[in-house]
C-alpha cells in the first residue's frame, strides 16, 4: 500500500497521454450516419401560421389590391361626405343623361314566352 | 480513407449542432472529427473493448443526430449529453455481460513515444485500464469523468443524475480501490522504494 498521494496522478497522466483514438473506419461510419440523418437544408425555414391579418391580405389578394380597396373607400367616402357641385352634376350627365330613359325587360320577356 | 483532423474550436457544439440541424453539411463533417473522439474514448474507457466501444459511439452519435433538430441550446451541454448517453449504453453493454468480466488486457494504443517514458506511461495506463475494468460501473464512470476526462464535480453530477456529494463519494472510493490494486504492481510499473 502506498501513502503518496501523486501516485494515482500519475497513472491518471498517463492515461490521458494515450488517449486511444477512433480509427478512420469509425469516423467514416459516424460521418456517413450523420450526412444521411441530417435535415435538408431549409426544411426548417418553413414560415410558421400566418397571423389574422396576414390572412385577410393574403384573401384580398396581396398588399396591392388592399392597397386599391383602401384608395376606392376613401375616394368613396369623400364623394359622399364632400358632393362637390361640379362633381355631382356631370356624374348625374353620364349616369343618367339628360333625357329619362325607360326599360321594360319584363314586356320582352313575355314576348318571348308567346313566341316560345 | 484519410481524414484531416482540422475540427476547429470557433464554434462551441450547440452551435455547430444548430448548423448542423440547418443542413451544413461542413457542420456534420466538424462535428464528426470533434465528437467521435471524446465518445469513443469515453466508451473504451468504460467497456474496455475496441469493438464495442465503436459501437458504441456510432450509437450515441446517431441519437445525437437524431435529436439535432431538437436541441435548445442554453438547456444542456452537448458534451454533458453526450456523455450521459454513452454511459447510459455502455452500463446495457455490461448488464449484457452479466458475470464476463472486462477483458484482461485492455486494448490501448501503442504509445506515440517510442522511448522507455513512452513503454512506461503505456503500461501504467494499461493497468490502470485493467484496474478502472475492476471497479464498480458507477465508480469507473465518476472516476473517469474526474481524472481522464476532467470534468468538474457538477458537470459530473449532471451526467450522472446525482447530487455532487454523491460523486465525491463515488470517486474517493473508486480512488481507494484503485490504489489498493496498482499498489501491489508498483515495482512493475517503475516505482522502486529508495
Amino acid at each position: 500500500m502506498t501513502d503518496d498521494p501523486d501516485f494515482l496522478d500519475d497513472f491518471f497522466a498517463a492515461a490521458r497521454k494515450t488517449r486511444p483514438e477512433p480509427g478512420a473506419d469509425l469516423l467514416a461510419r459516424v460521418q456517413a450516419d450523420a450526412l444521411a440523418m441530417q435535415p435538408v437544408a431549409g426544411a426548417r425555414a418553413a414560415p410558421a401560421r400566418p397571423g389574422l391579418w396576414a390572412q385577410i391580405v393574403a384573401a384580398l389578394g396581396g398588399w396591392p389590391a388592399v392597397a386599391g380597396l383602401a384608395t376606392a373607400t376613401v375616394a368613396g367616402v369623400w364623394i359622399g361626405v364632400a358632393q362637390p357641385a361640379g362633381l355631382a352634376d356631370s356624374l348625374s350627365a353620364v349616369l343618367y343623361g339628360s333625357e329619362t330613359l325607360s326599360v321594360d325587360p319584363i314586356g320582352a320577356f313575355d314576348l318571348v314566352l308567346l313566341e316560345g | 480513407m484519410t481524414m484531416p483532423f482540422d475540427a476547429e474550436d470557433e464554434l462551441d457544439d450547440a452551435a455547430l449542432l444548430a448548423r448542423y440541424a440547418a443542413g451544413d453539411a461542413a457542420a456534420a463533417r466538424q462535428l464528426t472529427l470533434r465528437l467521435t473522439p471524446r465518445v469513443f474514448a469515453h466508451a473504451l474507457r468504460l467497456l474496455g473493448n475496441r469493438a464495442e466501444a465503436e459501437d458504441v459511439a456510432q450509437e450515441a452519435l446517431i441519437r445525437l443526430w437524431r435529436i439535432a433538430p431538437e436541441w435548445r441550446a442554453g438547456e444542456a451541454k452537448v458534451s454533458t449529453w453526450l456523455y450521459r448517453v454513452t454511459a447510459n449504453l455502455c452500463t446495457d453493454r455490461l448488464r449484457r455481460r452479466k458475470s464476463v468480466p472486462l477483458d484482461d488486457a485492455p486494448e490501448l494504443p501503442d504509445p506515440a513515444q517510442g522511448a522507455e517514458d513512452g513503454l512506461q506511461q503505456q503500461a501504467r495506463a494499461s493497468a490502470l485500464q485493467q484496474a478502472l475494468g475492476a471497479l464498480p460501473d458507477r465508480q469507473r464512470e465518476a472516476v473517469v469523468l474526474r481524472h481522464i476526462e476532467g470534468l468538474g464535480n457538477p458537470e459530473i453530477a449532471a451526467i450522472m443524475n446525482i447530487g455532487p456529494r454523491a460523486v465525491e463519494s463515488l470517486i474517493a472510493r473508486g480512488k481507494r480501490a484503485l490504489t489498493e490494486m496498482l499498489a501491489g504492481r508498483r515495482n512493475e510499473l517503475g516505482y522502486h522504494d529508495d
